[in-house]
């Protein structure tokens, strides 16, 4: 590990702790101390068998005592079963008030000023990614404050009975932190090992499943499914390698704890016959003292064990932390307004736009003005920034420079939310979110009959040749509809919306020409509605069909 | 519930040998730790007594403590090598369930395929495999394992301590763990289906939200629509508490099971040795063993709190099972001279060996149906469709992709190299390889760009739309099919690459009858027919 990486490392486990632990801190203490006092219980228990069972011995244990010593053990067991419910109570309500507050940052984040993520990637960090906080929470810094207070407890117990035991178990504990390194290490590697592995088998399934229709049209079925089990028992050989070597080091802790409690058990054996003489303080060792012993050597190294086991929920929590804070840093176009519904922006429709230009991809906007009922053709290279420009005049990424004013006011925090009140949109690619198709097509909720909109689209056939008219679901891409028809829907929605503004985003991109010419028609009978439009596209017939050109500067 | 049977037999199926070695370790190191403490109270209460009686000398001490040694030894070996066997089994198991499920997959039709394309339906299936991965691990092994010990342990202190003794710790454990795990079980059956449903809505929910920003800012909604979500997860939330609550009280009783097991074994060994049937260091034994036996159950909690959303996982996964490929015979006549028969509608066309055909008409028309109903990928529905002189229905599928090759509008190439693209057609040299790419237009383009090793991204990434279009060609050239059927096959391509392609197609397989569905070129001079849809 270089510097560079370890320092990222410490920064990773900073902001870490800034971010998750700090806000929990009180509740993460009052877990661990009840953990603790539960732990502690122990050794009373322990203390109750061994009493009864050197009484068994000195014949000083009759029925009741034993019966009594027996309802003592259950009635510790019946504390510590509550001690370790309530942490678990106030562990979980810490966990949940993480992620609770997580999630809706980045849901009231993520649509406002979308970052580079991909919304998909968003929506997994969202759900899957982010419930892996929860176990780093619930287990993790319990294990880590029971590990620093359990066992030096346990060893001041058990030097109190017998400086020899105690010292075996003191051997121990100066390499428990070695231990705990080692163990830490090699457990973060495995478990990240046996994530990737699952994660590349994962993305390999999702790649095939996506592949399936030519597969089974090549008549390559038989072949890819042997590919992909070539592929993964490859995996699954370099996956082994590595936990091989992983697992051993827990085995190491095991083995320790193992010995450690069996020299215990054999010092204690060869003490009582009186083979061995050193070790107990000034009277030889007792059997109640030598069961009491053995009982509590192997809470001793129990603490340890949780650690390794909530290691890798540590790994992953912080892997988590780092993509929330990744996505955090990222830079993100924001939007003018709240996006709440308003009234409708006072005033004759106007659009002045001068001298404008973007950070967020950086571009220089052209100078455009617009009244009302008109027709305006954007036009322009691909890439010389058409979509930005309609963005921007609706208000859905900031100006970095220059002037828009909209109605005669200008496009504010407190007027883009009426502004757009008057504004309907196309975009390029048509998304239809898992809704039916009658609430798709009303996005302000207006409860208005569809049918008129749909006509001026030219959409109504296609609206009467789905199965279920518009109470089908079209889903993601707009599956069960062509190209064409996903376009003409789009301007029936535009309709809906009302307005007396479209912004059309290359309404004829990837469109055969007679299909085109039925949206260029749309378009027309909505203009000669009244309605103003700015079109941006490259199509020669669609700008011979609007009014006035406006060419993208370079 | 029966769903999940299935899976199980299916994972254990994946590798018996390994399962079983990695089950028997598992039980080695549950009897080892019984063993262990056992032996180690028995061996201290013994030397206790021993030394009280002052026969120290006469006492063996030496076989006891190697015993303790020894079992403390192995079981930390068995401990890894049942690490390192569980873990590859499931690795295995893991691998063979995707492959089932790919086979399940591979017979569905278009619109089944179609639908599992999507984002979310990919995500699910994945969290569902996904969920199925702690079924070995966390159930079943296990669950077996805990069983067999008690058996082992009942044997045991019923003939070392006591049959009294025997029954009350067993029974404890085994009534006991039984009815909490169910409890368990049940409670959380419901609430874990319903967080699931909840989450998957909250996944879908944002991802709409985000693809459709504009569209909800535009029309004043976005604010509405984060409540929304916000609440949903709320409701997803509130599941998992419920889930919580179930497992920590589990957990509490199954502490309770192991302290009344202890307090049994003492109040009956106490029994026994007060009335002198056993003596103390025997009577020890039960105690210690009560204890070791808490490994055996304290880990099942986990297991049982997921299996309702093993359940659901497992319900979603059982697609219908893989028909066996061999079905149906090869036709007899395959010497037809007309390679497809249509009729369909208006439409009647006999397609001769080394004919194209192209298919137009507006979108929406019914092209790539039409197309998909031929490549038997939908149900024929009533047209007329018969390929050598046979219909599509009554060929064996192995036979009928050998003879019929299709290139979808929305081809979809594979992560891997541009070698392995080519090779989902099946196997072919470098130089058939570099024919077919020369044939679509390509070879120049990939020839600089690491050729057929050049690394593609998921989903083809890495190369722009026309020319994973142009490589899905190639792959169907390399079939050599009878009947090759093209959906819109120029997309993305320019004019002057569309017509060297569509030339490039025809020299390639001089003998194939082809359909196209075009919208762009169907003028080429390749088409000998035109074919009209009307909506």
């Amino acid at each position: 590990m270089d510097t560079s990486e370890r320092e990222d490392r410490a920064a990773q486990r900073k902001a870490a702790r800034d971010r998750v632990v700090g806000p929990v801190a009180g509740p993460l203490r009052r877990a661990g101390l009840l953990s603790v006092a539960s732990a502690l219980i122990w050794p009373a228990q322990a203390a109750c068998v061994a009493w009864v069972i050197s009484g068994w011995v000195s014949g000083q244990a009759d029925m009741t005592a034993t019966v009594m010593a027996a309802a003592l053990f259950l009635a510790g067991a019946l504390l510590r079963a509550l001690l370790d419910h309530r942490a678990g109570a106030i562990l979980f309500d810490a966990a949940e008030q993480t992620v609770e507050r997580e999630r809706a940052a980045l849901l009231r984040r993520e649509a406002r000023a979308p970052g580079p993520e991909r919304s998909a990637a968003i929506a997994a960090l969202l759900v899957q990614k982010l419930p892996a906080l929860r176990p780093w929470i619930t287990r993790y810094f319990v294990a880590m404050t029971k590990v620093s207070v359990v066992p030096p407890i346990l060893l001041i117990v058990a030097f109190s009975q017998s400086w020899a035991v105690g010292l075996i178990l003191l051997v121990a504990g100066p390499l428990i932190p070695v231990f705990m390194a080692l163990v830490g290490m090699a457990a973060e590697d495995a478990s990240r090992r046996h994530l990737d592995e699952i994660s590349t088998m994962n993305d390999m399934l999702m790649d095939r499943v996506s592949a399936m229709q030519d597969i089974r049209l090549l008549g390559a079925v038989d072949r890819a499914v042997a590919g992909f089990d070539d592929r993964a028992d490859a995996l699954r050989i370099k996956t082994m390698a590595v936990l091989r070597i992983a697992f051993l080091s827990s085995t190491v802790l095991e083995l320790f704890a193992a010995l450690g409690v069996a020299m215990i058990a054999v010092f204690i054996g060869f003490s009582l016959l009186g083979e061995i003489g050193f070790g107990s303080w000034d009277a030889p060792i007792t059997l109640g003292q030598g069961v009491f012993l053995l009982l509590i050597a192997p809470e001793f190294f129990q603490p340890l064990r949780e650690l390794a086991a909530a290691w890798h929920d540590r790994a992953a929590g912080l892997s988590v932390v780092a993509e929330l804070e990744a996505l955090d840093a990222a830079p993100r176009a924001g939007m003018v307004g709240k996006g709440e519904a308003r009234a409708p922006l006072p005033g004759a429709l106007s659009i002045r736009l001068s001298g404008a230009r973007v950070a967020m991809p950086a571009l220089l906007l052209p100078d455009l003005t617009l009244e009302a009922g008109e027709a305006v053709v954007l036009t322009g290279p691909s890439g010389s920034g058409k979509t930005t420009t309609l963005a921007v005049l609706a208000g859905l990424v900031p100006l970095s420079e220059g002037c828009l004013e909209v109605c005669g006011a200008s496009l504010s925090e407190q007027t883009a939310d009426a502004w757009r009140a008057r504004l309907a949109m196309i975009p390029q690619r048509p998304h239809f979110g898992s809704m039916t198709l009658r609430t798709f097509l009303d996005p302000r909720d207006s409860g208005a009959d569809p049918w008129s909109a749909l006509d001026l689209a030219h959409a109504r056939g296609i609206v009467e040749r789905l199965p279920d008219g518009l109470d089908t679901r079209l889903g993601e891409t707009g599956g069960g509809v062509s190209g064409g028809e996903a376009r003409r829907l789009m301007i029936a929605r535009a309709v809906m919306a009302g307005g007396d503004l479209l912004l059309a985003d290359e309404p004829t991109a990837d469109l055969d020409a007679d299909t085109a010419r039925r949206v260029i028609d749309a378009l027309q009978s909505l203009h000669r509605q009244g309605r103003a439009m700015i079109v941006a596209t490259h199509d020669p017939a669609l700008i011979a069909a609007m009014g006035r050109v406006v060419v993208m500067p370079r | 519930m029966r769903s999940l049977w299935h899976i199980l037999r299916l994972l254990v199926s994946a590798a018996p040998g390994a399962m079983a070695r990695g089950a028997a370790l598992t039980l080695a190191v549950l009897v080892m730790g019984a063993a262990l403490l056992g032996l180690s109270g028995w061996f201290i209460t013994a030397t206790g007594i021993a030394g009280i009686a002052g026969i120290g000398i006469a006492f063996d001490v030496f076989r006891p403590s190697a015993g303790v040694r020894l079992l403390a030894l192995g079981r930390a070996t068995a401990r890894y090598g049942e690490r390192l066997l569980t873990h590859d089994a499931t690795l295995r198991a893991l691998a063979t369930l995707r492959v089932d499920l790919l086979r399940r997959i591979s017979v569905l039709d278009a619109r089944a395929l179609m639908r599992l394309r999507g984002e979310t339906a990919l995500t699910r299936i994945v969290s569902d495999v996904d969920a199925l991965d702690g079924i070995l691990l966390r159930l079943f092994l296990p669950v077996v394992a805990a069983l067999v010990t008690h058996v082992l342990v009942f044997v045991a202190l019923g003939a070392l301590v006591g049959w009294t003794v025997a029954v009350l710790v067993v029974a404890i454990y085994l009534a006991g763990g039984t009815v909490v795990l169910w409890r368990l079980a049940r409670r959380t059956l419901t609430p874990s289906g319903e967080e699931e449903t909840r989450l998957q809505d909250l996944r879908r929910g944002t991802i709409d939200m985000i693809r459709d920003r504009e569209a909800l800012i535009l029309s004043g909604q976005l604010p509405r629509r984060e409540d929304a979500l916000i609440a949903l997860d709320a409701q997803a939330r509130a599941s998992a508490r419920v889930l919580d609550r179930a497992e920590r009280r589990a957990g509490q009783g199954l502490s309770l099971i192991v302290a009344m097991a202890i307090a049994a074994a003492l109040v009956g060994g106490g029994w026994l040795v007060i009335h002198g049937t056993i003596s103390p260091a025997v009577g020890a034994i039960g105690v210690f063993v009560a204890l070791a036996l808490s490994e055996t159950l304290l880990p099942l909690r986990r297991g049982f709190a997921e299996l309702g959303r093993m359940a659901g996982a497992a319900k979603r996964m059982d697609l219908p099972k893989a028909p066996s490929m061999a079905e149906g015979h090869a036709p007899a006549e395959t010497a037809s001279a007309v390679v497809l028969l249509l009729r369909e509608g208006t439409i009647s066309l006999d397609l001769r060996a080394g004919q194209a055909a192209a298919l137009t008409g507006p979108s929406g028309a019914g092209k790539t149906t039409l197309l998909l109903r031929v490549a038997r990928l939908l149900p024929t529905e009533g047209a007329r469709i018969e390929i050598l002189g046979s219909e599509v229905e009554t060929w064996p599928e192995p036979d009928f992709r050998t003879a019929v090759a299709m290139v979808p509008q929305r081809s979809a190439l594979i992560a891997g190299t541009l070698r392995d693209n080519l090779a989902l057609a099946g196997e072919a040299d470098d130089a058939a390889m570099w024919a077919a790419l020369e044939a679509v237009d390509l070879a120049l383009t990939v020839r600089d760009r690491g050729g057929l090793d050049l690394r593609l991204g998921e989903g083809g990434a890495g190369l722009s739309g026309g020319q994973a279009r142009r490589v899905a060609l190639a792959r169907a050239i390399l079939r050599r099919p009878r009947l090759l059927l093209l959906d819109e096959p120029t997309e993305g391509l320019d004019s002057a690459t569309a017509g060297r392609v569509l030339n490039g197609l025809r020299n390639a397989l001089p003998e194939t009858a082809i359909l196209a569905a075009i919208h762009r070129g169907a003028d080429h001079p390749i088409f000998a027919e035109r074919v009209e849809m009307y909506r």
